[in-house]
């Protein structure tokens, strides 16, 4: 399979499998562990921190000249801030059950290493076309595994899949129980745990 | 120096640009802030008499109607009566009715309580005996999520129903969140007024024990009343 891999190319795909920022740099789990015992709130997640990351990357990188360099990191923020309140309260009026359910987790977005981490090394580097698509791949790339964690979570703790019952009762009546554990955090770890295994597996060879 | 009045420019820039923003999305959008709360408020009166299950979802329009149908919003005057709106005196206390076929099935009463971090907000459905709780809900708190914010999860408003708030003789009680499990922890005569506590959120059940007391106190006549309406 032969893709011709230009700058851009590359700025965008790295980050969604090779250097994924959770299971290749380990950050971001926090939010990771919170909302994924159901699929869908980990989707909502998944959006609302692409969308933040793309945006922030895109007005630093546009503001990078500008930027004085004794203040950059609390320009970071606010520009951060600003997208996750914007994002919140866009939420609430549009997916209210959700942004209940998701709680604190779209605000702790502001914290959430991953949007510093590119904003600081690549956003303020780099022009505003490739840290957007930077802002993008590495949403993806979180998007990727809370999504997959999250379908491993909500089916085997819950058998459910977007809260529709997906395992069949008959499995219920010999015997098959739910994995209570799965919906605990601990869960989480290990099937991120597992993903770092098999990612690093995989992009080994 | 120069350099220094160019970050403070920068900054109060950006900070006028960033405030403006969000001023807009707030204001623009408060609209349907409002209307999302207001129908959750009644989702969750819905809720606490049983009439809708969490986990199942309905549409606006449809818990709008079962609204309308089932639940009928009234005052409690300082004899326990029940008035309509416009007989109602400034110190009359709200409450909602659920209405089937023109009984009063239960009446709802709002429980404004302190938290941990902030007020709790929420429902407390009665049986038409006067005496048992019919369900709890939460619609809005400030406590920590995971710990106190428990109040808002199923397996800890469910253990409401069905409770008491007379003891054995028929004494006022209230009913008190447990510190731990009620099987474990409180006497067999004393269960039935006593829900399961949540584990590392003692003060957020003390307070909402308090509030739900001081509520149900407030609420007294009314209980009264309904209980004397069925030994007749």
């Amino acid at each position: 399979m032969k893709i011709t891999r230009n700058k851009a190319f590359k700025v965008f795909f790295t980050p969604i499998w090779e250097s994924n920022p959770v299971s290749g740099q380990i950050l971001g789990i926090c939010s990771a562990l919170a909302v994924t015992v159901q699929l869908k709130t980990a989707i909502v997640m998944s959006l609302a921190l692409t969308f933040v990351l793309a945006f922030s990357n895109l007005s630093i990188s546009l503001m990078r000249n500008l930027i004085p360099r004794n203040i950059r990191i609390i320009v970071e923020l606010t520009v951060i801030a600003t997208l996750v309140i914007f994002t919140d309260q866009v939420l609430k009026a549009f997916l209210y059950d959700i942004s209940k359910q998701l709680s604190i987790f779209v605000g702790l977005i502001i914290t959430n290493c991953i949007i510093m981490g590119r904003a600081e090394t690549y956003a303020l580097g780099n022009p505003p076309f490739l840290s957007l698509l930077d802002g993008i791949g590495n949403g993806l790339g979180y998007s990727q595994i809370l999504i997959t964690v999250a379908i491993m979570r909500e089916l085997l703790g819950a058998g459910k899949l977007f809260g529709f019952q997906v395992i069949p009762d008959a499995f219920y009546a010999i015997g098959y129980k739910n994995m209570g554990f799965m919906v605990l955090a601990p869960g989480a770890f290990i099937a991120i745990g597992l993903i770092v295994w098999l990612q690093k597996t995989v992009s080994k060879e | 120096m120069s350099n220094h009045i160019r970050s403070i420019i920068f900054a109060a820039v950006l900070s006028i640009v960033c405030g403006s923003l969000l001023t807009l999305a707030s204001t623009g959008l408060k609209e349907y802030h409002l209307k999302n709360i207001a129908l959750d408020k009644q989702k969750n009166i819905l809720k606490s008499v049983g009439l809708i299950q969490e986990d199942k979802e309905l549409s606006t329009n449809s818990i709008e109607e079962l609204y309308t149908n089932s639940i009928r919003q009234m005052w409690v005057n300082f004899e326990g009566k029940i008035v309509p709106k416009q007989k109602k005196d400034t110190k009359d206390l709200p409450v909602y009715l659920h209405v089937k076929n023109g009984n009063i099935q239960s009446y709802i009463i709002p429980v404004d309580s302190r938290g941990l971090w902030g007020r709790i907000s929420g429902y407390l459905a009665l049986k038409k005996d006067g005496v048992t709780v019919s369900g709890f809900t939460v619609y809005n708190h400030s406590e920590t999520p995971g710990l106190g914010g428990e109040i808002e999860k199923r397996w800890f408003q469910k253990n409401f129903a069905g409770k008491k708030i007379l003891d054995d003789r028929g004494n006022f009680v209230s009913v008190a969140i447990a510190k731990g499990r009620v099987a474990d922890k409180i006497p067999e005569s004393r269960q039935k007024n006593f829900v399961d506590g949540i584990s590392g959120a003692s003060l957020t059940g003390k307070f909402l024990s308090e509030g739900l007391k001081q509520t149900l106190i407030e609420y007294e006549t009314l209980s009264e009343r309904f209980r004397k309406m069925k030994r007749k």
